[in-house]
């Protein structure tokens, strides 16, 4: 009989630091689950260690990344708005969990939005984990209905003569909103434009703005 | 005609459109065995050991209370461990005699 | 994958049973147990906004089919009007959702 790996319970993964002992109920079954499965022989320490630094590796910041190119290469942005994942691939965002990602242009007729009503889907590789009120049943049962006022609640408000599309991820592709360029931004770098995208923004519940901050770039 | 009808043909987590209250801004960040579960089910359904569509089926038909009262990945969890039995992966028994082991652990 | 305007990759898949701009109208069928058709869509009428490839049935992958024969899957637009009697009468707001094929039915 083999002797049981205690590596998770003694050690912290990478990326992830250590519980305060003793684990509760639901962390040790959890824990439970995965030594089961490994010792099986279905799934492997490393598989799970690698998943969770896939899971850290996911930000915003990399969906503020394809924005900014998306905003400086009109070339790119035909290609994201035809094929999404594609597009990510491009810049080195892999689609881990094999996700269909369309790309909603905001427009000065349209904003866009996202929810999922039914549970959370989210455009994970390219966003990283939803926050909470995302998951939430306030967001998921208003954001279909009222969404003009939920928007309130983020503090955007979107001009009557601007049509909202909500766009609701029920089931197998993701979506991420390409925000409009805020005016003021013509002199900034890719890098810069990248700094003022939010993930509220590529949710779709805020706008994205200019920075507050006036550059000398551009003037004499 | 029954008018518990749409206790089974309403799934619980169906509620667009339904009356909520504000939206709580607040967010918390990760619990360490949270990422360890997100992990986890990446894992297996890359596998398809546990599809997300059987991850979601098995959160749906843990039914109300217990969706009311479980967080999020403590949903998550149980419901992986219940396909997993479902499917004759796992036992109870082997569940009842690994947790009973980890919690002795020192 | 996305599919550019009305052209489907006939090669590698069934034709689509509706096009690009059809009006449509979503079943007023309840299974019972797993689906990803919520309440709100039930028996109104949108348009195929874009065709997207198929896909295992979600009702059947949620107990255990990863293989197999799929479903077409399409993204459909409704007025909000049409979804919430209260909506503002005069607003251009949509709902753009996923629905597969044999949810739909011509309107």
């Amino acid at each position: 009989m083999t002797v049981p790996d205690h590596h998770d319970h003694d050690h912290a993964h990478p990326g992830v630091t250590k519980d305060e002992e003793p684990y509760g109920y639901y962390a040790t079954l959890e824990l439970a689950v995965r030594e089961l499965l490994i010792e099986a022989g279905l799934i492997t320490t490393d598989e799970h260690r690698r998943q969770i630094e896939i899971l850290d590796s996911r930000s915003p910041v990399l969906g503020a990344k394809v924005v900014a190119r998306a905003w400086t290469d009109p070339e790119f942005k035909k290609r994201l708005l035809a094929d999404g994942s594609a597009a990510c691939e491009e810049l080195g965002i892999t689609m881990y969990d094999g996700a269909h990602l369309i790309v909603h242009e905001n427009t000065d007729q349209v904003h866009n939005m996202v929810v999922c009503t039914l549970c959370s889907c989210y455009p994970r590789p390219v966003l990283g984990l939803p926050p909470d009120w995302y998951k939430n049943k306030q967001y998921r049962a208003r954001a279909v209905k009222e969404p003009r006022a939920v928007l309130k609640e983020f503090g955007t408000t979107i001009p009557d003569e601007v049509s909202i599309h909500v766009h609701d991820s029920n089931a197998n592709m993701r979506y991420l909103i390409l925000p409009l360029r805020p005016a003021g931004t013509e002199h900034l770098t890719e890098e810069e434009l990248a700094g003022l995208v939010t993930r509220d923004a590529m949710i779709g519940v805020t706008v994205v703005k200019s920075s507050l901050v006036q550059t000398n770039r551009g003037q004499a | 005609m029954s008018s518990t009808e749409g206790l089974i043909s309403h799934l619980p987590n169906d509620i667009g459109g339904k009356d909520a209250d504000a939206i709580n801004m607040e967010e918390h960040s990760m619990l360490p065995w949270e990422k360890r579960c997100h992990a986890l089910l990446d894992v297996l359904a890359t596998h398809q050991i546990v599809n997300t569509e059987e991850k979601r089926r098995g959160v749906e038909n843990l039914g109300s209370e217990i969706i009311g009262n479980l967080t999020y990945y403590e949903r998550w969890i149980v419901s992986a461990v219940n396909i997993l039995f479902e499917k004759r992966i796992l036992t109870p028994d082997q569940i009842a005699n690994k947790t009973k082991e980890i919690s002795e652990r020192k | 994958m996305n599919v550019e305007g009305l052209g489907v990759d006939l090669a590698k898949s069934s034709s689509p049973a509706f096009l690009v701009n059809d009006l449509v109208k979503i079943k007023n069928k309840t299974p019972v147990g797993h689906y990803r058709t919520p309440f709100y869509v039930r028996g109104k009428t949108g348009r195929i906004e874009r065709i997207l490839d198929e896909f295992i049935n979600p009702e059947e992958e949620a107990y255990g089919k990863n293989v197999g024969s799929k479903v077409r899957l399409y993204r459909v637009s409704f007025a909000q009007q049409e979804l919430w009697p209260e909506y503002h009468s005069a607003s251009l707001d949509q709902l753009q959702i996923e629905i597969s094929e044999h949810w739909l039915e011509p309107a």
